[in-house]
Parts: C-alpha cells; structure tokens; sequence
C-alpha cells in the first residue's frame, strides 16, 4: 500500500479565501480524520490552513467567497493561471451569497454605513490607505470573472459533499451532482 | 348531464386515459407521471406562467405548458427528454438570477421551498447567467404575514388565491418586464391595506419564502414537523385545520385541504389569532388568600372549591360555561342543577331554533343570488364570508345585504341595505334583482331575530312567494358562537343577559366556565351591574386559560386546556359532528373543562 502510494505523485492544491466567512474551508476541516487520508494523496500547498501565502503550479485550486474588492480579483485571477482545475468552494464564490448583498445599494451607501453612520462610530473615518483593497463597486460570484470547473455549492457546502467532490476529482472524473449530494440538512 | 368523454393519450410510452377537458398535467398526475410545476395548484385555476412543466406532443414542434393544455386524445406526449430538461434548467437559471433568491437566510430554506427543490431536482449547482441583484423592498407591515420581494418568482399563485380562496383580490401584478411585481391593492403596504383580510391563504400558497408568516419564521422547516389535524372552534363554522409542531411548539397552521367543510381555506381567527397573539395563559389553579390570589395544588383549590359549593343549597348554586364547550361536556353540565351558557346578543332565538343548515358550504358556493340578513360573516365567520364574496366575484351571483352596521361584504352588493327602508320602490327593486334566482340562498344571523330583521324577513317571504317561478331559498343560520347550538339542544339554557340571570336567583356559589375564550370570559363584564352581582357572590370560581379582568375577581381560577389540548367533537352550523384532535399536551397544569367539572363534582 506505501509503495504505491509513493510511486504516484501527489496531487498539488491551494486553496484561497475571498470574500467569506471562512465557513467553507472550516468544513473542508470538517472532513476529520479522512483528512489524514487526503494528505496521502495530496500536497496542500499555499492555503489559510497553512499560511504560504505565493500560490505556486498546482493541480487543483480552490475558492472560498465572492470577488469584493481588487486584491480578491488578483488572488482568483493568480490562481487562475497557476490551476489545472479550478473548484468555486460553497455559495459566495458560485452566487455571491451573503457579501452581494450590498449589490443592492451604492458603494458610497455601504461605506458611509459601515464606517460612518454605524451606532457604535463616534467619528467615522473612511479608510483610504494605499494598502487597504479598493472595494469593487459590485461583488461578483467567481464564475464572472474567471472559468470554473467545479461548482460545490452550499452555505457552507457539506464535508460529505467536499469529500465526493475531492474524491471523484481524484480519481479523475468529474463530479456529477444529483438531488441527494446537492440537497443536505 | 352528458358524462364527459373518454380519451386515451400516450405519455412517455404508456398508455393514459382521461376524460375530455382535463389537462395533460391532470391525466399525467391521476398515473402517477411526475411533471415538474410551480405555478400549478391542484385548486386554483391553472396559469402557465413558470414554464416548468412543458412538455412535447409528438409530431408538433413546440413545446406547450402541461398545466395549461387540454389533453389531446389520441397523440403521444413526453415529458422527459434531454432539451426539456436543458429549457427547464434555462428556465430556473432565469428565475434565480432575476431576484435574490439567498437561501441560507431565507425563511423557506432547507426543504421548505419549490424554488428550491426544482434547483436541486434539476441538478443546478451554479447558473451560467449573471445574476442581478436588484434593490426590492421588504413589507413587514402586516400583522401577521410579511412579503418579501426578493424571494418573488411571479408564480401569481398568491394572486389566484386571494381571488379564489378568499375573494377580496388584494393582490394582484403591476408593472411590466422586469419591474413586474405583487401588488396589495393599488400599490400600498400589507399595513395600510382596506381590502387585506389576513386569512394568510396567499401564505400557504406562495412557493417561496416571498410571503411567509411572521410567527413562523424560522421556527423549524415544516418537513421536518409532526402534523396534526383538527377542528377551528373559534366560531361555528368549523374549519378544518392542519398544525405543525415541533418540541411541543406551534411552527405553522394552515388550512386542510380534506376538510369538507373549508376546503383548505381559513381566516385570521383560525390560522393566527389562536397562537400568533400574545395571551397570558393561566398555568397552575390559584386560590384567593388575604385578598391576593395564590398559586395552590389543584387537590387544596378542588377542596375549597368543593367545600364552598357544599355550604350552598342547590338553589344557591350554578355554572355559567361558555358555548366553546365540546360536545361531550354537555352530560357532565347536566348534572349541575342551574346551568347557563352565555352567548351573544340576539342569539338565544336561533339556539332556541336549532337550525342547522346541511351542506351550507356547497350551497352558498353554488348560489346564483345570496341575502345575508343580520349576520357580519366578515367579522364572525370568516370562511363563510370568503365563500359568499368568491360566490359573488368569481361564480358572479347576486349578492344583497341588509345588516345594520356596515361591513366589507357591502362594497360587493347589488344591493345593501344598512338602514332597512319601508318604501315600496326599494322593496320592488329587491323583487326585480332576485326574480331569476334559480337557485337563491339566504344567509341568517342573530340579528335576523330582531323586530328589524324580523320585519324584513318577512316582506323577503313575500317576495319569494309572489315569484312566478323558481324556488324556495335555501336557508342557512349562522350563530356567531362556536358550538352554541349543540349545547342549547344538549339543554345548556343560552343567556344573553347574564345580569338578569344572576339577579334572578341570588347564588351563593358561582362557577365560570370560561374555557379558552380569548378574553378569558371577561366580556360579562362589559354588560351593566354584572361586576357588582358577581362581587355579591361568595364564591366564584372561573376555569379559564387566560388571565384577563374576570380572573382578577374570581376566588378560585382553575386552569383550563386550549384549542390545540382539547379533544373530543363539536357540531358545526351544517350539523357535521367534527373532530377536536389534541395537538399537544396542556401546557403546565391546565386540565380540560370536562375532567375539571367532574372532579368539582366528586
């Protein structure tokens, strides 16, 4: 079993976090102890989970969140370019979700809110440094702006269906959705 | 009548047959073949809209919505094939992209909504269109229900139902394109609407999260509920209701769909006001002690109770109950030497009569002219209003109401008459309007008992007798109280003036039933010197469910079981014995009338 293992290459991945909770790598680790099983046949390479930060040529990319503001845009298109196969992780990156929700009111709208008229703000002030990602005037599912090959959807997607998601890509087909593996509460 | 005819299709390779007139979905439906819907209800008129359930008839190169096409005798239809699954797939891309369609925060996520489901039936795991994001406003006005339109698909099934269900028609569609939207009257809130009745049939029928019921917001997925049906006791029409639970919780209550006597539907008295309003239950008995009442077990408030009614003689002893009282009560109060059963005004007469009107419900549905004389359905009867105004709006009958206060019902009168006039020129323009009823039906309430409604039954006989053809009315009571009538023919004496009643014989010991009125009883108090001949009384007991100003002077309250603990049957106006089904266990100590008046008894 070891010597085959070690025979085939590892499978390469990274994985980013756009605009989200974080909910959907917090289920990928929802994945337990078949994660020691995944680490056989995979190398997780830049990720949150693991802090590398340069995304280098890797196998499969995964995304979690929704495009919000120009750095977001640079992360998904860098990965884009570094990826065989690109995976939109749960519903902001396929939908938008929760962040579009601003979609509905005018930039300036949700700055002066958050930043300005919030309760809790004294006096508000608008960040404005250089460093600070330029929000975008519309927050975008993945799919908008880049080409995705896989669709996992769910607030957040289910550690089953991120396993058959994994598994099956890792056999080397792609995954087939039906009512039950999409459907899960 | 000529039976329809027989015809035979072929849907997806077998054989169908069906009769003349039904649609493709009909026939598809009644064998078992599953065509995906959403704008289709089985009891609302079809509509076509959503385009999900098209499918092919062989030979015609378009494709046509199964619940809207008569079924073609003698062609081949499918139903699945590889571009109906790619146009319904299209067509639920268009629908999710069009509004914001969110669902981890949506009420109806989970299971609950159509949407949904066809998404994840049809395998959508992400659409390949831009979605919109438009701005649509929420309207949390209403009391009881709430319309969100970004959940809104247009389905129009909210729309037919206010329409056909309830027949008041504040919902309708405006605009155009994409700017199409629900609309309650002419474009103003829930809140501020004059037509809104809050029956939340639109509620039950909505697909979506987009109308959806304040109270019940995410208090649990109703799939995932236990289900019971029973009996609306609210007043005596008796609606069939079908309530959700969850951990001894109310989620959700909608109207039967089988109950013969409402059909599905209900008003906000049955489907709301039963659970969705705050009410102070009583939960544990409570005895007076230094002129404050206390809670006790129910053996120390038995035993005072018991020991007081002792020192009274018989003549000194009565029990005034409520009409909400099931009928297996009624041997239990007869044991009681002096019982009254106070019932509202003007409603004693037609106790006295009990008159029951077999198949009311069909008869007003096929009415071609309705009087309603001296009732207010609109506010007493809900569901029977809903089925006069659909008579009326949808079936197109006359309507005439004479009533002295005015009501919603008047608006939709060929003629209404709210102050009763003796001329002769608008007693001959009643003859005129119902000279061709063929098959009339006359709607009575307490108020037909007064010296008024009398006088005005009587010149209608005249009409009706002087007719050169046609037939009689069909005549069809409706008290206001629950199941007053049963209790009045059980013996129960119905007493619409209790002064006088405890005036008459001076009582030293008092027990009022209250039961689960939802003023605990204590509109006796609204009548002239009741408060004071009550003070007189050395005992009163009130058994009731919630606390109110009746309680506050009582000696002894005993906690009674509500709507939803009850058990046992009622008789409805039509004289349908239906059911009282318990949907959950009484809350606290309350126990039911019954076993209260026994254990007093003991």
């Amino acid at each position: 079993m070891k010597a085959t293992m070690s025979d085939k290459p590892k499978v390469k991945v990274a994985t980013v976090w756009l605009g989200g909770c974080s909910g959907c790598h917090m289920s990928f680790l929802d994945l337990d102890e078949r994660l020691v099983e995944l680490v056989k046949l995979v190398d997780i390479t830049a990720s949150p989970i693991t802090d590398v930060k340069e995304i280098p040529d890797v196998d499969v990319g995964i995304v979690e969140g929704a495009v919000c503001n120009d750095e977001n845009e640079h992360v998904l298109r860098t990965l884009r370019a570094h990826c065989k196969v690109l995976i939109a992780l749960g519903d902001c990156a396929i939908t938008g979700n929760i962040p579009a929700l601003r979609n509905q009111f005018k930039l300036e709208e949700v700055v002066a809110r958050g930043f300005v008229e919030t309760e809790s703000t004294q006096v508000g002030d608008i960040p404005a440094a250089p460093v600070v990602p330029a929000l975008l005037n519309r927050v975008r599912p993945i799919q908008e702006l880049v080409k995705v090959d896989v669709h996992i959807p769910g607030c957040p997607p289910d550690a089953d269906t991120i396993w058959f998601a994994l598994t099956e890509l890792l056999a080397g087909r792609m995954p087939k959705w039906t009512e039950k593996n999409l459907c899960y509460d | 009548m000529i039976a329809p005819k027989k015809i035979t299709l072929t849907i997806d390779g077998r054989k169908c047959e069906g009769q003349d007139g039904q649609t493709i979905l009909q026939i598809a439906q009644a064998n078992g073949i599953s065509i995906p819907t959403l704008c289709y209800l089985k009891h609302l008129s079809p509509w076509g809209g959503c385009r999900m359930c098209i499918v092919q008839i062989a030979g015609s190169p378009k494709v046509v919505p199964a619940c809207s096409t008569p079924a073609p005798d003698g062609k081949e239809i499918i139903t699945q094939n590889e571009s109906l699954q790619k146009l319904r797939r299209s067509t639920l891309e268009l629908l999710f992209s069009e509004r914001n369609h969110i669902c981890p925060f949506c009420v109806m996520n989970k299971g609950d909504c159509e949407l949904q489901q066809q998404g994840y039936r049809h395998g959508l795991d992400a659409i390949s269109i831009p979605y919109l994001y438009p701005a649509w406003p929420v309207d949390l006005s209403g009391k009881y229900l709430a319309l969100d339109h970004n959940r809104c698909i247009l389905c129009t099934r909210c729309v037919r139902t206010c329409e056909e269900m309830e027949g008041t028609h504040t919902l309708d569609i405006s605009n155009r394109g994409a700017k199409n939207r629900v609309v309650v009257d002419l474009g103003v809130t829930f809140g501020a609407s004059d037509t809104c009745t809050s029956c939340g049939a639109c509620v039950a029928a909505c697909p979506t999260g987009a109308l959806f019921d304040k109270a019940a917001a995410f208090r649990g997925k109703l799939g995932t509920c236990q289900t019971v049906r029973t009996t609306c006791n609210e007043c005596p029409v008796g609606c069939g209701l079908l309530v959700y639970t969850k951990e001894n919780r109310i989620v959700e209550v909608f109207g039967d769909f089988d109950s013969p006597v409402s059909q599905g539907h209900l008003c906000a008295r049955g489907r709301y006001e039963t659970w969705a309003e705050p009410r102070r239950r009583i939960l544990q008995p409570l005895v007076r002690k230094h002129g404050k009442l206390e809670p006790v077990t129910w053996d120390e408030a038995l035993k005072v109770v018991r020991q007081a009614a002792k020192k009274a003689t018989a003549a000194q002893k009565a029990v005034l109950v409520s009409p909400r009282l099931s009928n297996e009560t009624v041997a239990t109060l007869k044991k009681f030497e002096r019982i009254g059963m106070f019932v509202a005004s003007n409603e004693a007469a037609l106790c006295a009569n009990n008159d029951r009107s077999p198949d009311a419900m069909a008869k007003l549905h096929d009415a071609d002219a309705i009087i309603v004389l001296g009732a207010q359905p609109s506010q007493a009867q809900g569901v029977v209003a809903a089925k006069i105004r659909t008579t009326v709006r949808v079936r197109k009958a006359k309507l005439l109401v004479f009533h002295t206060r005015k009501s919603d019902l008047d608006r939709y009168a060929t003629i209404c008459a709210n102050v009763v006039s003796l001329e002769r020129k608008f007693w001959s323009r009643v003859g005129e309007e119902l000279k061709d009823a063929r098959r009339p039906v006359l709607v009575y309430g307490p108020e037909a008992m007064t010296p008024i409604g009398v006088a005005v039954l009587e010149r209608l006989v005249k009409i009706f007798e002087t007719r050169n053809a046609g037939p009689a009315p069909a005549l069809i009571a409706l008290p206001t109280s629950p199941n007053s009538l049963t209790l009045a023919a059980g013996g129960i004496e119905p007493i619409e003036e209790v002064g006088p009643w405890l005036d008459a014989k001076p009582l030293k010991f008092l027990q009022i039933v209250a039961s689960d009125e939802p003023d605990g009883g204590a509109r006796l108090l609204d009548e002239k010197y009741v408060r004071a001949l009550l003070e007189e009384i050395e005992c009163v007991v009130v058994q009731a469910a919630y606390e109110s100003r009746l309680t506050g002077l009582a000696r002894v309250v005993l906690p009674a079981t509500i709507w939803c603990e009850k058990k046992g049957t009622v008789t409805n106006f039509e004289g349908r014995e239906l059911p009282l089904q318990a949907v959950l266990p009484p809350r606290g100590e309350a126990r039911p009338d019954r076993e209260i008046l026994e254990a007093v008894l003991k």
